[in-house]
């Protein structure tokens, strides 16, 4: 424990040296605005800002593109509370009660509400990954290519089950991720696959050209096939009559907060999209244990709290699995994999012993990088809100050109454009088709490392698939994977009995 | 049934069924040492499995539903809008090279504006003129980005 202090001291030196200050800062700044415009979110931005980071060390890059990971959540909540609009999925929540406490003119509170239990949440997330994070890397140690498959079989199958849609439709998505995954060269034999003589092709499907296709390009696209009157949709930016809270609402917040930042972080341990079950659950739980639960959706600021909280703490949990065991179990941090290894970074167990710079200096920028969102979110909150003054028509086109111009600069190839705008039009379709994007992207990126630890499992078996069932672990998380699968058929039953039974 | 979905389904079934196809082209070996091909087969067949239960199962949902469904109101959303912005970004992908960056990027903004019907065409011609000079000096001359040239060599 000593040692963990001690460690994360030394990654203070490293987060506040001047040039990741400024990374720190730029992240959090872009972060916010990413999660204050609709049109993108934190997946696409994070891939578009990847290039922009080519030219420094990877732990000021990945301190930067953190930052907006973090500095997203915070945005997202601003147009949540004052437009009813929400920035980012893991916002939608922070509408219900927000929104209704800017109607009422207590925007002020709500906002400062959101960024005071996020700085805390986040502070205490970031206490639970320094703690955490050491010795779950050292057990992780002992897996094997059958834990590992067993492992991310299991993250496919829960994050398909949680990402709000048909079970079999997330299943099929993160199949066709898996799929283009095997595009370019066999990661064991190094022989050429579905490459169909492109030299392009032979290095695989770029993921960022993915990202920014499915959640960029395909996101703008929806919004050009709105209808007209909703292009020209004014945004009417409510005054700020008072921005602090009183010390009534801070001692109604204060539970809540805490058991978001509880729920968050446990939420965020496991695979899924761990922001947005989150917040969910966070509101739940405040509205069944509040002593007035008719106030929920009429302006309650436990709803804020909690939520938010919930959410930030979230946001740092799923940095254990990303950096412990080099598997993100949600797309942003997924992104995050495929710059660490951009940087030559390999995330895993050995990722503290031999990048300990990067380890606690990324941590401990984050601390820092919470306590400016405080500072920049509470005074600035007018301006980035009058960020959404700008109208959709103007602001869409301007989008598609810096999409465009970020994804040249990642391998100075107008052939990732040519794939971005195939990923931008797949996702609009799969959009309109109501198919989820976030599995494809997730399978995109773990494809190759399932593929290897399938094959090599095998090989070590002799071909023989009881390797993975003969392995505690191994056996252990597909025992989960099977519940999981089977969840959904036990609560249908369950439901048909009830209604039988009435 | 979900007219959207079902066509999904059958989009993805028959994506399987190409992949199987063009996986058997590869070497498949055995579980033991696994070929080139092996992977992608049993993904390819999978994805088959999975599509196949998924339509099957909006099949016998449909049935049910048969005769209680509402007619689904058809979106009021603008296709040809959209197909001309996607057009314009597929035209300047392909032009990218000749025309250069600066270029580019100008009657790139130029189409999506008009696209889009911003009405006044001095705002138009302002904002693509101005964005593409700003992003030309902020990537090419301040972040050093080699963005293509084009014949007018900037």
């Amino acid at each position: 424990m000593f040692e963990s202090i001690q460690h994360l001291l030394s990654g203070f030196t490293i987060a506040t040296t001047a040039q990741n200050l400024l990374y720190c800062l730029v992240g959090a700044i872009v972060g916010t605005i990413i999660g204050v415009l609709p049109g993108i979110g934190p997946i696409a931005g994070i891939a578009l800002l990847i290039p922009a980071t080519f030219g420094v060390n990877a732990t000021s890059a990945i301190i930067m593109l953190a930052g907006i990971y973090y500095g997203a959540m915070y945005g997202g909540s601003t147009t949540s509370i004052l437009l009813n609009v929400p920035g980012e999925t893991a916002s939608v929540i922070t509408c219900i009660d927000g929104y209704q406490m800017a109607q009422k003119g207590r925007a002020g509170p709500a906002l400062a509400i959101c960024a005071i239990g996020s700085f805390i949440a986040g502070s205490l997330g970031i206490l639970g990954l320094v703690f955490l994070a050491p010795p779950l890397a050292e057990a992780a140690l002992a897996f094997g290519p059958p834990e590992y498959f067993s492992l991310m079989v299991f993250g496919f199958i829960v994050l398909s089950n949680v990402t709000g849609g048909s079970l079999l439709k997330s299943l099929m998505m993160a199949v066709v991720g898996l799929i283009i995954g095997t595009i370019g060269l066999d990661p064991v034999t190094g022989d050429a696959r579905f490459t169909f003589g492109s030299v392009s092709l032979l290095g695989g499907i770029e993921f960022v050209a993915v990202a920014i296709g499915l959640f960029g390009i395909g996101e703008v696209l929806i919004n050009v096939h709105q209808p007209q009157e909703l292009l020209d949709q004014k945004v009417l930016v409510p005054r700020l009559r008072e921005l602090y809270p009183s010390l009534q609402d801070l001692r109604r917040s204060i539970g809540a907060i805490l058991r978001g930042t509880g729920i968050g972080f446990g939420v965020g341990l496991v695979p899924g999209p761990a922001p947005v079950i989150a917040t969910y659950a966070s509101y739940m739980t405040e509205r069944r244990i509040s002593k007035h639960p008719e106030m929920f959706g009429k302006g309650a600021i436990e709803g804020v709290a909690g939520p938010e909280s919930a959410n930030n703490s979230a946001c740092q949990a799923a940095f254990i699995p990303l950096f412990v065991l080099g598997i993100p179990f949600a797309p942003p941090t997924a992104i995050l994999l495929g710059a660490l290894l951009i940087h030559g970074v390999t995330p895993g167990p050995m990722l503290i012993g031999q990048h300990p710079e990067l380890f606690w200096g990324v941590i401990a920028s984050m601390y820092i990088g919470n306590f400016i969102l405080l500072v920049l979110n509470l005074p600035f909150v007018p301006l980035f809100a009058n960020i959404l003054r700008i109208p959709k028509r103007m602001l869409l086109p301007l989008i598609i050109l810096f999409c465009i111009t970020g994804m040249f600069t990642v391998n100075n190839s107008v052939f990732d454009i040519w794939m971005m705008l195939v990923f931008g039009a797949l996702g609009f379709l799969m959009r309109k088709w109501a198919y989820e994007g976030a599995p494809l992207l997730l399978a995109l990126v773990l494809g190759p490392k399932l593929e290897v630890a399938f094959r090599q499992s095998l090989m070590i078996s002799h071909g023989d698939f009881g390797i993975f069932f003969g392995r505690p672990v191994s056996l252990a998380f597909l025992a989960g994977t099977i519940v999981f699968l089977l969840f959904p058929l036990v609560r249908l039953a369950f439901q048909k009995r009830k209604k039988g039974g009435e | 049934m979900n007219r959207d979905e079902a066509l999904g389904g059958v989009v993805l079934f028959f994506f399987g069924v190409v992949t199987v196809l063009l996986s058997l082209r590869m070497p498949i070996g055995t579980f033991r040492a696994a070929g080139t091909g092996l992977f992608p087969l049993c993904l390819g067949i999978l994805l088959m499995v999975l599509s196949a239960a998924f339509l099957w199962g909006l099949r016998s949902k449909a049935k049910k539903d048969k005769g209680s469904r509402e007619a689904r109101p058809e979106e009021a959303g603008s296709t040809g809008q959209m197909i001309f912005f996607l057009g314009a970004m597929v035209l300047a992908t392909a032009f990218f090279n000749t025309l250069g960056y600066p270029l580019t990027s100008f009657l790139l903004l130029l189409a999506l504006l008009r696209i889009l019907r911003v009405r006044s065409w001095k705002v138009t011609l302002a904002l693509s003129f101005l964005t593409a000079v700003a992003s030309y000096f902020l990537f090419v001359q301040w972040l050093q980005i080699p963005l293509p040239k084009g014949f007018l060599g900037l």
